[in-house]
């Protein structure tokens, strides 16, 4: 018997309406380190929206069945219904660039049938390391062996070497 | 037997390898590999004569001792050594389970990162 499925069904469908909808977001956080191989453990997936107040975004929440919560000072930003409960909404990211500047290096990982944009392991290393709380960095000495790793496999690949040379043959 | 095109391709791919980076990497030339993957049979000849003789199929006379799994594993020790010795601070341990989970695909790495966040109150 095969694993079952991180997201339910309505999970699944909550990001493919994000996705038909045209909306910019990228997965970030422990679950996009884990989707590249780091052995991070997280309840969570993080997405980072280009804008809360795309009209793209409020569509695509209605057609899911979900809704924004905006932050308070007894709460960050939530969604709520349609599947939404499993994604936490992250407004800024500690030590990187605008949005739009990072989505230029996202990644697109097949999940299932969903391909995702992904913010790659060294940027999310070097947010964890501006952001300098305790649980983000405990978490680095991991996410910088996955990085090491993940590396050396492109490098095996793409057939460079570590100072991105191809080797004579 | 012959060697399974559409397998070897997923393996690939599930991998981030395109088939030409697959070869390079391997370090197989793209005329041995399909020469291999047009041949009827991948299984030499004396094989397939005994197999014939004894009246079964050539897999019969194979033994499958768990081979594969053991040459995996090692394969992802000298990996995970090799990372080691050219990266200052890099723990044997944690380039071993991110190469493990690398070999797996992203729903599944994605999969266990959730089933165990969720059971393990220490990490919440």
């Amino acid at each position: 018997m095969g694993a079952p499925p991180p997201f339910t069904d309505r999970e699944a469908d909550f990001l493919r309406t994000l996705l038909e909808e045209g909306v910019e977001f990228l997965v970030v956080g422990a679950a996009a380190a884990a989707l590249q191989g780091a052995p991070a453990v997280t309840q969570d997936i993080d997405l980072w929206f280009a804008n809360l107040s795309d009209p793209r975004l409020l569509r695509a929440l209605r057609r899911a069945g979900a809704a924004y919560v905006a932050p308070t000072l007894q709460n960050p930003p939530l969604l709520v219904g349609g599947g939404a409960e499993l994604f936490d909404v992250v407004v800024h990211m500690h030590g990187l660039g605008s949005f739009r500047q990072e989505a230029r290096r996202a990644l697109r990982l097949r999940v299932g049938d969903l391909e995702l944009p992904v913010l790659p392991l060294a940027r999310i290393i070097a947010s964890k390391k501006a952001a300098g709380r305790a649980k983000d960095l405990a978490m680095l000495p991991a996410l910088e062996d996955a990085l090491r790793a993940l590396e050396a496999r492109r490098r095996a690949r793409t057939g460079r070497s570590a100072r991105g040379r191809k080797p004579r043959r | 037997m012959r060697l399974d095109r559409d397998r070897i391709r997923d393996l690939a791919r599930e991998r981030g390898y395109s088939l030409a980076g697959l070869l390079r990497s391997a370090d197989v030339s793209r005329t041995a590999y399909y020469s291999l993957v047009r041949r009827p049979s991948v299984v030499p000849g004396t094989v397939r004569a005994l197999a014939r003789t004894l009246g079964v199929p050539a897999r019969e006379i194979f033994r499958d001792d768990g081979g594969s799994a053991i040459e995996r594993g090692a394969l992802r020790v000298t990996e995970a050594r090799a990372i080691c010795r050219n990266a200052a601070g890099a723990s044997f341990d944690g380039v071993w389970h991110a190469l493990c989970l690398l070999d797996l695909p992203p729903i599944e790495r994605l999969q266990r990162s959730l089933t165990r966040g969720r059971a393990t109150p220490l990490h919440r």
